[in-house]
């Protein structure tokens, strides 16, 4: 217990009698995760966008004039378990006749003497979904059914915004990897520093018998403060941001921001635990090995 | 206790050991005597195991360098005291600090460390300085932390690379003193020297190492 505190205040000694190379080492965990975080809130609020503009997709189906409404129920129904189709509407011959009853003030019943309109449904793609949504293979599916008179969708449109949000997802982890992997070896190059400054105590610790798990720990306890404190920083930096811009944001574009502050503070936090982990673990091990 | 078996040892831009036999007992008192660059601080750091021999071995108790993993060696080190030349004491840490990590490595609980300090203290006379950093005592105040600092773990030996290189020959002379009340407890003690006005005439065994060649008193 008593090794363990030693080790702990070792850490912390380091902290403060390297000021230079902690600011620098805390001040690098900081800009990565105040990136990283903003690319989370950035993910996390076009993936509400994204669900919007999903939930807006429709494909109306029409069916031909000799299908009956209870087929078309039962078609409805088979439609649900199609992949990508989240719920289903049907709309019967009669719900038809209502429907331009209400949009054109007239029956069509007096117009033409028959109902003309046909039976039809609207289905509602998936909104929850990483993928992008195939939509030509759910055409093909429906149209595939003898019943089936038309399909009516929104393709070119789907396609492009499926695209673009792909493209995001792919830039976004792209950076994000990039970004830790910068951090990571900034911090173990600062930690570095440290490490030379402090050559003499590792070999003096060596001499009288430190096993490398007892060098090693302090630098990696130091390495996991400068994670801590950058990511407290970073979270403080966010989420003070976002309470302050949310409603900037919100009065011109009004869309709301979507944030979970305790998701995005225990992701800091243990990102930055992680990299500086990395960071100080590696530059350590490297010096050990000489 | 200590025991090299045809030990030889090269570095690559020459210098070095060669096929050193050489024996050491459990309280035996003696000095390695031989000028610059003779090969004392080879022996010596291949008797901690900071190089590991090419040919021969090197045996301290249970540790033998032909099969020693290299996770080991500190364990090894925990049953030898070194003293420098330059003393290796960490200049950012009280004379406290500095006697007190060799205990800490071994994970001695506080109220023993701060016990055993004291009495380490007391032993080589540096009471009184126990705040003081390194760089506010003098050379012969920094030789004996030093020596405290290899006591206090309460080594089987004491491993000394010319301990009186930077001392006068008072101060050098007070060591020798305070290593022979050393041994006089139990403590095997090897020192090595260039110095050997300082060393003849006090009894103690002499072993001559001259162009990596030992011969034995």
């Amino acid at each position: 217990m008593d090794k363990m505190m030693f080790l702990f205040s070792e850490g912390l000694k380091n902290l403060w009698r390297h000021k230079l190379t902690a600011f620098s080492a805390i001040f690098s965990t900081f800009l990565t995760l105040a990136i990283t975080g903003s690319l989370i809130i950035a993910s996390e609020n076009t993936h509400k966008v994204i669900e919007y503009l999903r939930d807006k997709y429709k494909i109306e189906v029409f069916f031909k004039q000799n299908v009956s409404d209870g087929r078309v129920k039962e078609l409805a129904n088979e439609f649900k378990s199609i992949r990508g189709i989240r719920s289903t509407t049907v709309i019967t011959k009669s719900d038809a006749e209502k429907i331009f009853k209400s949009q054109f003030g007239e029956n069509i019943m007096d117009m033409v003497g028959y109902n003309p309109l046909p039976a039809s449904c609207v289905l509602n793609i998936v909104k929850h979904q990483t993928d992008p949504i195939k939509i030509r293979p759910i055409i093909d599916r429906l149209r595939s059914f003898p019943e089936v008179d038309e399909v009516n969708y929104q393709g070119r449109l789907i396609t492009r915004i499926e695209s673009y949000y792909q493209k995001f997802v792919q830039g976004m982890t792209g950076l994000l990897i990039l970004v830790m992997l910068i951090s990571i070896l900034i911090i173990s190059n600062t930690v570095r520093l440290t490490i030379y400054a402090k050559k003499e105590l590792i070999g003096a610790l060596q001499l009288i018998g430190a096993t490398r798990a007892f060098v090693k720990a302090p630098f990696v306890l130091e390495g996991i403060f400068h994670g801590l404190i950058g990511a407290l920083l970073a979270s403080i930096l966010l989420i003070g941001g976002l309470s302050l811009g949310e409603g900037i944001v919100y009065s011109v574009t009004g869309l709301k921001l979507q944030y979970d502050a305790m998701f995005l503070i225990s992701v800091l936090c243990g990102t930055g635990i992680l990299i500086s982990l990395l960071g100080s673990s590696r530059a350590i091990s490297r010096f050990l090995k000489k | 206790m200590i025991r090299l078996d045809n030990v030889s040892y090269s570095y690559e831009k020459g210098g070095g050991v060669s096929n050193v036999n050489l024996s050491l007992g459990d309280d035996e008192y003696a000095f390695l005597i031989g000028p610059t660059g003779s090969g004392k601080t080879t022996l010596l750091r291949l008797i901690y195991m900071d190089l590991i021999p090419q040919v021969g071995k090197v045996e301290i108790d249970k540790f033998k360098s032909n099969n020693i993993k290299p996770r080991r060696i500190p364990f090894l080190r925990r049953k030898i005291g070194m003293v420098f030349q330059d003393y290796n004491l960490l200049n950012d840490r009280n004379l406290f600090e500095n006697i007190a990590l060799p205990l800490h490595v071994i994970g001695v609980e506080k109220d023993e460390i701060v016990e055993r300090v004291n009495e380490s203290i007391e032993e080589v006379g540096l009471e009184g300085k126990e705040d003081h950093l390194p760089m506010e005592l003098s050379g012969g105040e920094q030789q004996r932390a030093c020596v405290a600092r290899a006591l206090v773990k309460d080594p089987d030996i004491i491993l000394a690379d010319e301990p009186t290189g930077n001392l006068d020959p008072v101060t050098s002379f007070e060591l020798i003193k305070l290593l022979e009340e050393v041994n006089r407890e139990g403590t095997a003690i090897l020192m090595a020297s260039h110095n050997y006005n300082l060393i003849k005439g006090r009894g103690h065994r002499i072993i001559e190492i001259q162009n990596g060649s030992v011969r034995q008193s």
